[in-house]
């Protein structure tokens, strides 16, 4: 059983405050780690939260009790987690079965719905388009927010580099519910036939000419099948977009010392800050510690002890070459605090990790 | 399970006359079975693996560092005196500059000429293939010009894309094809979008077959997945870390483009591996016993604080390096870790090296 944790730190007041807080950052920093760590601390720390993870790894997914395979989003809660009535639940993003919910809750009738469910177009939107899995986290993130089931959602989003796909995802279905092409193909049948827009014309040419005609009647009537639900989408990524810029929104930047990874961060870091969201936290995790240096140290060139000062020399290198490329992070941070998180000596695939890791975060 | 070459690039008719090796000896199918057959001297420059197809697609988990992989790929082959052509799929900035050259785009550009010995010079070209200009060059392509291919192209790829799911990646893809099918280069090395992504970016013909009856998009998707499925033409080289979840979504991609799409397999490249250190097992003051070496208190207690950590970071990775062991049958390539944060045009070259040394085959 783990100890609770009691926050003190600047992110643990970002924790104890926040109602959401989305985790952000480049591939392979252990983003989604760190976002089920945060929300142990914020479980121990009395909150009711829940953690939603886009794709989690498979060991950390069942750490948190998700069944990857199960095919069903509703979260559940994680055992031995929580302290003052604090609990935590999690759950693993199911977009294609958030995307059913969200039509059969729109579409009005049981025939409506059922249309749009089986057509083709339709099936492979809600299962293969990576645009479509971003609004549908979004979307989830409301329902949950809705249910007023929990003090804080804690929402992990996919790995990207320059901008954060997710945040912009209601703004750009809107942007698509807007579109001429869109307005003319969902436009009642007779007045579709009249249509001489060019731009419209020349697509339905086009992708009649590129993917043969199925594809687009198919298409059209699964434009045609969503126009009644126009008003209430638009209404929600309004809702959405609102959330996520409320000051109880917090946004949590996860880098590493690499390079590579700062470069994108600050990409990241400025898409936050120039879509109007608030970077409240930077999270620099995966620092190797540097060790003490050695003082005219002996030059074993041969056996055990060689070893172990080549060691020492290649770590202490590469931790104080990440300290260099740090600075760097510490610019972009804007003000916002920075939590450095070293590499533990072993990756975090549990529990008892998990609890480690958050202690370190809200120290 | 790669028999060797000699140090010239392979002409594509020479390469034909190799063993070939069949897929199910390779595969990553057979779990810990041998690998089966002879392998040879390398006395050359090149592996032979490098030149079994005409293009390796690089594929990883975000910050496995499959990009630096990629552009070291291309510095092997070059140095054999090919012409190479590396793409990057979402158009990393930093590769060009890596190698020399300007920051990639979409024009085809001489990055850097290497000298390959008493053969003459090889070369890098790069480049990026946004899926705008694919779309352009494919209704070229297709005889839709003038007036109605302006009209295409004001109409947005995005609303053709949303019409269309995948149609972005099979573009891509499909002028890959191209470029292979013209003899573009001896050497075209794809870096992949992550893992995650990699998968979608792979599977977008196969998934448009399903959805796609006849017309240009089903041929460009026949023939793209006919290209994935040629070990001849095409192959996958899969970079990952000796770490937990690295590893494991390694060995979910090896299985997934292996048995979805019958791509054929080069071998595992396992990046940033510590080089391991026997003299780490002993005690500091062991190791100094043993070789009657005076150390101060401080150094060695500065020596037992990156052993501690040292030991344990080892075995990790000993234990994810066997787990991989036992769970693909492919060769295996260990890359060492460089120590620094920011990996430049020296560490590229090293990296080069030893993506040269013989191939170890797996159990």
């Amino acid at each position: 059983m783990m100890t609770a944790i009691e926050p003190t730190g600047r992110l643990a007041d970002v924790l104890s405050t926040a109602k959401v807080l989305v985790t952000c950052g480049p591939g392979g920093v252990g983003k989604t780690t760190c976002a089920a760590a945060l929300g142990i601390a914020a479980a121990d720390a009395g909150r009711r939260v829940v953690v939603m993870t886009v794709d989690p790894a498979r060991r950390l997914a069942d750490a948190l009790g998700i069944d990857v395979d199960a095919k069903k989003s509703e979260p559940h809660e994680v055992v031995g987690v929580g302290a003052g009535g604090g609990a935590l639940f999690a759950l693993m993003l199911d977009a294609e079965a958030t995307f059913d919910r969200m039509i059969v809750e729109r579409a009005g009738d049981a025939d409506k719905a059922a249309k749009i469910l089986a057509n083709p177009v339709y099936r492979s939107i809600a299962g293969s388009l990576a645009g479509a899995q971003d609004y549908m986290a979004v979307e989830r993130l409301h329902q949950l927010h809705d249910s007023g089931a929990y003090d804080l959602l804690i929402i992990d989003t996919p790995p990207s580099r320059d901008a954060i796909d997710l945040l912009e995802a209601p703004d750009r279905l809107v942007r698509f519910l807007g579109h001429p092409i869109y307005r003319a193909l969902t436009a009642p049948s007779r007045s579709f036939a009249r249509v001489t827009n060019a731009g419209t014309s020349a697509f339905v040419w086009i992708v009649r000419r590129l993917a043969g005609p199925r594809l687009v009647e198919d298409t059209i009537e699964f434009f045609r099948s969503l126009s009644g639900m126009e008003q209430g989408l638009r209404q929600r990524a309004a809702d959405v977009a609102a959330l996520l810029r409320d000051d109880s929104a917090a946004f949590v930047l996860v880098s590493s010392p690499r390079a590579e990874a700062i470069d994108e961060s600050v990409h990241l870091a400025n898409a936050v800050v120039d879509g109007d969201f608030s970077l409240d936290s930077v999270v620099i995790n995966l620092v190797h510690p540097l060790p003490p240096p050695l003082v005219g140290a002996p030059d074993a060139v041969e056996g055990p002890l060689a070893d172990h000062i080549a060691y020492h020399r290649e770590l202490a290198a590469l931790a104080s070459s990440e300290r260099e490329q740090m600075i760097g992070l510490i610019a972009i941070a804007d003000g916002a605090p920075i939590t450095e998180v070293p590499l533990l000596d072993d990756d975090v695939h549990d529990l008892e990790g998990l609890g480690r890791l958050a202690a370190l975060l809200v120290r | 399970m790669l028999a060797a070459s000699g140090p010239c690039f392979q002409t594509r008719g020479a390469r034909r006359g190799f063993p070939d090796v069949s897929r199910d000896e390779r595969g990553a199918r057979r779990h810990g079975q041998a690998a089966g057959g002879a392998r040879g001297t390398l006395t050359g420059v090149q592996p032979a693996w490098v030149t079994d197809a005409t293009v390796i697609v690089v594929a990883g988990k975000g910050g496995v560092g499959s990009s630096t992989v990629s552009a070291a790929l291309a510095v092997v082959a070059a140095r054999s005196g090919a012409d190479v052509l590396l793409i990057s799929v979402d158009g990393r900035p930093g590769i060009g500059p890596l190698l020399g050259g300007a920051p990639l785009d979409r024009e085809d550009r001489v990055l850097r000429t290497v000298p390959a010995g008493g053969k003459g010079s090889g070369r890098i070209r790069g480049r990026t293939i946004p899926p705008q200009q694919a779309f352009a060059d494919y209704l070229e392509l297709k005889g839709i010009s003038g007036v109605l291919r302006k009209a295409a192209t004001a109409v947005s790829l995005d609303s053709i894309a949303a019409a269309t799911p995948g149609l972005e990646h099979l573009l891509v893809l499909g002028k890959i094809k191209e470029l292979e099918r013209d003899h573009a280069a001896d050497l075209i090395v794809v870096d992949a979008p992550p893992a995650g992504h990699a998968a979608a970016f792979l599977r977008s013909a196969s998934a448009l077959q399903d959805v796609v009856a006849n017309g240009p998009v089903r041929v460009q998707a026949d023939e793209v997945a006919e290209m994935l499925a040629d070990r001849g033409r095409c192959q996958a080289l899969l970079v990952t870390l000796a770490e937990e979840t690295p590893v494991n979504e390694a060995i979910e991609l090896a299985y997934d483009v292996e048995e979805s799409l019958g791509l054929a397999l080069a071998p595992l490249v396992v990046n940033s591996c510590w080089p391991d250190r026997d003299g780490l097992m002993l005690t500091v003051a062991a190791a100094a016993k043993a070789q009657g070496a005076k150390l101060s208190a401080a150094n060695r207690a500065a020596l037992e604080a990156s052993a501690d950590f040292g030991r344990s970071r080892l075995a990790g990775q000993r234990r994810q390096l066997s787990r991989l062991q036992h769970a693909l049958a492919l060769p295996r390539i260990v890359l060492p870790r460089f120590p620094t944060a920011d990996f430049g045009a020296a560490e590229l070259e090293l990296m080069a090296d030893a993506l040269c040394v013989p191939v170890a085959v797996q159990r």
